[in-house]
């Protein structure tokens, strides 16, 4: 199989290195982590494993997961998967020899303290190439603002798992939009609709990680990953 | 308006079992501070429950504390307007908002694998008396009979007993990456359960049926796969509910989110009815009455969120597009689809109550 091959269906697959044991049908066999390590000893282009192998695994089990084929333990084990290839990236993303897609910025809103869905997100775009800043939960407007103004360009994603706190996500996208009107943001979590998006103002839903991912994705980054 | 010609526990037991009553059941939950707002507002007594106002068929009381530390107080780590993060008795380090009800963030555990579990929570679970809260059961049970409600042991099953001592992050991959390790859990938390049940029902008396809370399940999809529970939850639920059903008990089972893949294999495991059918996680209760309604009686399904309206006609469409198909086979107990928040006026809520009976009724 070939190398970016390899490391994509490793991260698909969570099998995060050599010794660990899951998948079952790995054991034994080398991991995203030797497989990244090998590949940058040898001179690969760090860019390349990311776009090519990393984010390749990781948006096929986005897309399994999308379609209820993997579920979330098998989610945590790619971004377990995925982080041992990350790790080893961060010279190359330090130096600009890889690239990331741009930032997300991402947290619970202010009230809400869940945060399961909120990581998952938070995974996800990192396996798609993205500097994820997590804010965490309970999240002020403000926090949000202020990460807009360090980060120009950034996109906002809003968590919330209560209809009562939900309803805080349009103070949020209020006040992003007024300091930058071309500030994306976009929302998720159990009570969300797309009508509650669209009547808040935010730019985008989806019901999973993925979703989001895809329509990033469609729009055009503006990188130099090919997702265009 | 017909009267009702049968008690809550005649009622609520022939519905568990799908036999013919004079109307569907009533049971609701509600946020902590909507029973405060409405009694503020004088719609309920001071010391009235929603229970006796209501007329409600079921009641039910939580006796066990399943945390590896007994008499461990809480350690307050931090604590601001708004936030507490409190390190409990199983060595989770949890932060809980002061002005609302809600999940805690779950912020660190001691537990993260399975050395952390032997050392820090399985040696501590032992059945000792000091778990169980005798007299709040016995009062509970007291009432109920007196009032004619069915009464219900409530508490977790294994899912829920885990999540608290490792976090779902740390139980799920346990799951993926080491499978014997989550079976341990579930095997000492279902032995832990079935154990203490045989102490408070022995001295106590039994229930009326057991309600196991196992929330499994989030927005359009469950937590694990069909069989992933079917390996690693599923002989835990067997085991407690096995244990019930010999008893002769009927088995409530709720979880929140999306869980209908999960639902064969919770028959397997015995249930004989699931609440809370969660609309907005994707659960859809005419579907479920459909494809399950001849071995499972339901609770709950309508949209809380229809609720919130407090429009007379939107709550009325919505139990009209649903009550009268699944009353259909006698299994059926009103509840909306997760808790009745303050934002729900008392008014609508009262009218989502006649309504819904009204529209449940039989005789």
């Amino acid at each position: 199989m070939e190398l970016f091959e390899r490391i994509a269906t490793c991260t698909s697959r969570g099998k995060i290195n050599q010794n660990s044991p899951y998948p079952p049908d790995l054991r034994g066999q080398e991991g995203v982590f030797e497989l990244v390590r090998d590949a940058l000893a040898g001179g690969v282009n760090p860019n390349d494993i990311l776009t090519q192998g990393l984010m390749v695994g990781m948006n096929d089990v986005g897309r399994k997961f999308s379609k209820n084929e993997v579920f979330v333990p098998d989610l945590l084990m790619a971004a377990k998967a995925m982080t041992a290839g990350m790790d080893q990236l961060k010279p190359a993303f330090a130096s600009g020899a890889a690239v990331h897609k741009g930032v997300f910025v991402v947290g619970t809103v202010k009230g809400d303290l869940h945060d399961i869905g909120k990581n998952l997100v938070r995974m996800m775009m990192e396996g798609a190439g993205y500097n994820v800043i997590d804010l965490g939960v309970d999240v002020a407007p403000e926090k949000f603002l202020a990460e807009v103004e360090k980060h120009p360009g950034a996109i906002i994603g809003l968590s919330a798992l209560l209809t009562t706190t939900m309803v805080n996500m349009e103070a949020t996208t209020k006040l992003v939009k007024e300091k930058d009107p071309k500030a994306l943001v976009v929302v998720g979590g159990a009570p969300l609709t797309q009508e509650f998006c669209d009547k808040i103002g935010a730019d985008a839903y989806s019901p999973d990680p993925q979703g989001i991912i895809d329509w990033l994705n469609a729009r055009g980054c503006g990188c130099s990953c090919g997702c265009n | 308006m017909a009267m009702d010609t049968m008690t809550g526990v005649e009622r609520t037991a022939r519905i568990l079992a799908r036999k013919p009553v004079d109307r569907i059941g009533l049971f609701e939950h509600f946020w902590g501070d909507t029973l405060a707002l409405w009694q503020e507002q004088g719609h309920i007594q001071p010391n009235q429950g929603m229970e006796d106002h209501f007329g409600f068929d079921m009641q039910g009381f939580w006796p066990f504390n399943a945390v590896a530390r007994l008499g461990f107080e809480p350690v307050v780590v931090e604590e601001t307007d708004e936030t507490v993060l409190r390190r409990d008795g199983n060595g989770a380090l949890l932060r809980t908002h002061k002005t609302h009800d809600a999940t805690p963030e779950h912020v660190d555990f001691l537990v993260q694998d399975r050395a952390g579990w032997e050392e820090h929570i399985r040696p501590f679970l032992t059945p000792d008396r000091a778990r169980i809260n005798f007299e709040g059961y016995r009062a509970a049970r007291r009432k109920a009979a007196e009032q004619g409600r069915f009464f219900f042991w409530s508490g977790v099953n294994v899912f829920e007993l885990m999540h608290p001592v490792c976090g779902h992050q740390y139980m799920l991959m346990g799951m993926a990456v080491d499978p014997d390790w989550a079976r341990d859990m579930v095997d000492t938390y279902a032995r832990l359960t079935v154990d203490l049940m045989d102490i408070l029902f022995s001295e106590e008396g039994k229930p009326d049926g057991v309600w196991f809370y196992e929330d499994m399940g989030f927005k359009g999809r469950p937590f694990i796969s069909p069989d992933m529970y079917r390996e690693i939850i599923q002989p835990g639920h067997r085991r407690t509910i096995n244990h019930v059903k010999a008893m002769g008990l009927p088995v409530i089972m709720h979880s929140c989110g999306y869980v209908e893949p999960l639902v064969p294999g919770m028959i397997e495991a015995g249930i004989d009815c699931l609440q809370v059918i969660e609309v907005k996680a994707g659960m859809d209760l005419l579907r479920l009455y459909r494809d399950f309604g001849d071995r499972l009686s339901f609770m709950g399904g309508i949209d809380v969120r229809v609720l919130y309206t407090n429009d007379r006609a939107a709550i009325d469409r919505e139990l009209s597009a649903k009550i009268p198909t699944v009353k259909g086979n006698w299994g059926y107990v009103l509840h909306s689809d997760h808790s009745i928040p303050n934002q729900v006026s008392y008014d609508s809520y009262k009218f989502f109550v006649d309504r819904g009976l009204e529209l449940g009724r039989y005789l």
